[in-house]
């Protein structure tokens, strides 16, 4: 991924010269977040932010790192239950939106007789299976398979806010995310972490002082946007407190 | 030329978007919230619904707040991609921070000269903060005000309350605002003026606004903080987005 | 119907946790308050308050009207608190919340009721004209402890504003503008702040200036508005769980201390200010000029 940032404005006209260039001819031009197609060949940017594209996918979409977070399918987030119904939780995916559906048997091996009971304002962690754009939002926290894989009710611990553009980056991995501050701490100290793309980050270290250490870590690399060098400080300084 | 304007993205906490912009002694907070639930009320099945809400420095809303309202939301709704986000609604909220010495004037508001010149400000500062909280957006816009003295010799372009309030009374005061294309996407006009008038005010207004603009495509590598910067309001405003961009993906580049 | 989105289980399970380990989420002390910040506009009168993330700005105007026929003697003072979606979207404009009706009253009781402004030095001609003066409170980010920060920024407001001059011939006053005569501060008789405790697990934990999701834990609040002088104006306790008597009596000391340090940085605030106005010594030239 190049450093230089293409910065665009809404209503900019993106020229084929900008477009990703394809190695393999036939595969289909993805537009990502931030880019609307006006047939016949026009496409234009509907928000702020900078230019990105992925030759080998053939897709382009516009990194941005501000505003609400809007549901897209499979995504991972972190969900607030609001009431339960007579067959599924209602769920918060951010405040004062239209609630989510959360079916009481969408958890892994859950019956009838063995379905999760969730008190209100309980956390989930879950995957967006229809993010409802024309319909109530679904969630899920089962694969196709019936597998969990992680996802489900989260207990304990602590949420901590972070940017959707922490979060994107957490979940890209280290290499495309150069998060390495997560991995340094738990070189050192045990905790369990749930990063939802709604930016919310739930951390378990056992204990209150792991717990926040771990979380307000990922908040300071967050807010001052430390690259692996500043993150490796931190992580020094923290283990240190510890 | 009156200076450009100075604005901060993302300046609240809490809201989705925000943004404090400051011109010729005007200094407007702006919040947008959104996409959030709608009231069933206000619901409409194929588009947003906007909602604007323009707060005063002192005093409560009056009807001036609720004619600068409508003002606004109508240029909004053909700025925001309403069609893209449906059944939710988007909540803009303008406050008020400070006005010009001349315009506060306490006990002798008389020299309130008119609710016109206060527009622009807001425009700027509600599409700003509109970006902010990466609502999807058709285009941009950029506004400014053009007045007409009493002899109609030198038009007033974006005038200070100060030059106001010296030549008052002004025959007519108009406001004009472009979107990305330079397309006229609002006029108010007041006062008493012919057709050449309001076509010389428009020109004017056309060349503050978007002059040296449609040259600054992709492909051509942006200096979006270059030294010889074309000084239309258009150029500031990439401006400001570039500084939010490059604050924003600033880990790539951080060692 | 918008609504405040109620803090999760886990949080408030975490947040109570460690304030049994004395910790907040933070790192403060139970006693600390958020760094204040205060600066002032160009205008008089404009005063913006932070602590930490929340912000408040406070604007008094100015307008001149007739006495309330049962107070002729008296000028009108009036605040107003109007939340705005801006601080959160649950605000609606025109129906106000219970905490906005709360912030009111007791803005009220410390600054009006307590006398803190000399209404009588308002009055122009007695039961025909006076000054009518308006505090107007916008809550622009709201990360708990409104109270605080409003109460702090009405005061600053007030202090750093001034009214414009007046000349009184029989039954006709004559406003001067800013413009026309250096302006007069106002007649301020003491200085009333307000510092809001949080209290928790029945009492036995008090925090200050807790922020958003320590108030949205907390059992209930005591609120103390005093001067630096140590003499109380008000004192509200909301929230059915009791405390002890005794403990009220510490929260007074500690909002003494607290209340001294902000008026402490309130004078130090007006007086650059005032500094950064003077520049030239043109406002000193023209108030000799005023005196002539």
């Amino acid at each position: 991924m190049s450093v230089s940032l293409t910065i665009v404005l809404p209503g900019d006209e993106i020229p084929s010269s900008a477009l990703p260039k394809p190695q393999n001819q036939k595969k289909a031009l993805t537009l990502g977040p931030g880019l609307r197609h006006i047939p016949p060949g026009t496409i234009t940017t509907t928000i702020a932010g900078a230019l990105v594209t992925d030759n080998k996918k053939n897709a382009a979409w516009i990194e941005y790192n501000s505003g609400r977070y809007l549901p897209s399918t499979n995504d991972l987030i972190i969900a607030t239950v609001n009431t339960s119904s007579g067959e599924a939780f209602n769920c918060f995916i951010t405040p004062n939106t239209p609630l989510a559906t959360l079916p009481h048997l969408a958890f892994e091996g859950a019956t009838k007789k063995t379905r999760p009971q969730l008190p209100p304002n309980a956390l989930v962690y879950a995957r967006v299976a229809n993010p409802g754009r024309d319909s109530i939002p679904e969630l899920t926290c089962v694969d196709a398979s019936g597998k969990g894989d992680g996802l489900g009710p989260l207990k304990g611990g602590m949420v901590f806010k972070i940017s959707l553009g922490m979060a994107r980056r957490l979940l890209a991995g280290r290499k495309k995310g150069e998060v390495v501050v997560l991995e340094g701490l738990s070189e050192k100290v045990g905790f369990e972490v749930a990063i939802g793309r709604n930016g919310y980050l739930w951390v378990d270290g056992g204990n209150v002082k792991t717990t926040l250490a771990v979380g307000r870590a990922v908040q300071e690399v967050d807010e001052q946007a430390l690259g692996e060098k500043g993150q490796r400080k931190v992580v020094e300084r923290v283990l240190k407190s510890l | 030329m009156a200076p450009l304007p100075t604005a901060d993205l993302t300046t609240l906490h809490r809201a989705d978007g925000s943004a404090t912009y400051t011109h010729l002694s005007h200094t407007i907070i702006g919040s947008v919230n959104g996409p959030i639930e709608v009231q069933r009320r206000d619901e409409l099945p194929s588009s947003a619904t906007l909602e604007v809400n323009i707060r005063p420095a002192g005093g409560v809303g009056t009807p001036r707040e609720r004619h600068l309202e409508t003002l606004v939301h109508d240029t909004l709704r053909s700025v925001v991609l309403v069609e893209k986000i449906p059944r939710t609604l988007v909540q803009v909220t303008l406050q008020v921070r400070s006005l010009p010495e001349e315009e506060s004037g306490g006990a002798d508001s008389s020299t309130t000269a008119s609710s016109l010149t206060l527009l622009p400000h807001l425009l700027h500062t509600s599409l700003l903060a509109l970006l902010s909280a990466s609502i999807p957006l058709r285009t941009t816009l950029t506004s400014t005000v053009v007045a007409i003295p009493r002899d109609g010799q030198g038009m007033l372009v974006s005038p200070t309350a100060n030059e106001l309030l010296r030549r008052r009374p002004m025959r007519s005061i108009h406001v004009f605002a472009f979107d990305g294309e330079g397309k006229l996407l609002l006029n108010e006009s007041e006062g008493e003026f012919g057709v050449e008038e309001w076509d010389e005010a428009c020109e004017m207004a056309e060349e503050v606004c978007c002059k040296g603009d449609g040259g600054v495509g992709l492909g051509e590598g942006m200096d979006v903080d270059g030294e010889g910067q074309a000084q239309s309001l258009e150029a500031w405003l990439r401006g400001v987005v570039g500084r939010k961009v490059e604050v924003e993906q600033r880990w790539r580049v951080a060692t | 119907m918008p609504r405040e989105a109620e803090i999760s289980v886990n949080e408030r399970a975490f947040i109570l946790q460690a304030l049994q380990e004395d910790i907040r989420l933070d790192g403060r002390a139970f006693d600390a308050f958020r760094p204040l910040e205060l600066s002032f506009g160009d205008e008089y009168g404009v005063a913006d308050v932070q602590f930490g993330k929340t912000r408040v700005i406070a604007r008094i105007s100015v307008d001149v009207t007739a006495p309330l026929p049962e107070r002729k003697f008296d000028g009108i003072f009036q605040i107003v608190t109007e939340f705005s979606p801006m601080a959160s979207p649950a605000f609606e404009v025109g129906r106000p919340t219970d905490a906005e009706v709360i912030l009111a009253r007791i803005l009220e009781k410390t600054i009006r009721r307590s006398n803190a402004l000399d209404t009588e030095s308002l009055c122009i001609i007695a039961g025909l004209k006076c000054f009518a003066l308006r505090a107007d409170v916008h809550i622009i980010d709201h990360d708990g402890g409104l109270i605080d920060a409003s109460c702090v920024a009405v005061m600053a407001a007030l202090q750093h504003f001034r009214r414009p001059d007046v000349i009184v011939e029989g039954e006709k006053a004559t406003i001067l503008s800013i413009r026309e005569r250096e302006p007069i501060p106002l007649s301020i008789l003491h200085q009333p702040l307000c510092v809001t405790f949080s209290y928790f697990e029945e009492g036995e934990i008090f925090l200050v200036d807790a922020n958003l999701a320590e108030e949205q834990v907390r059992q209930g609040e005591v609120i103390i508005s005093m001067n630096k002088h140590g003499e109380i104006c008000q004192v509200a306790k909301y929230g059915g769980a009791t405390i002890d008597a005794l403990a009220l009596l510490n929260c007074t000391n500690v909002a003494l201390q607290k209340v001294k340090e902000f008026s402490k940085t309130i004078q130090k605030r007006l007086e650059e200010d005032a500094k950064k106005r003077d520049a030239g010594g043109l406002m000193a030239e023209l108030s000799a000029e005023n005196a002539r």
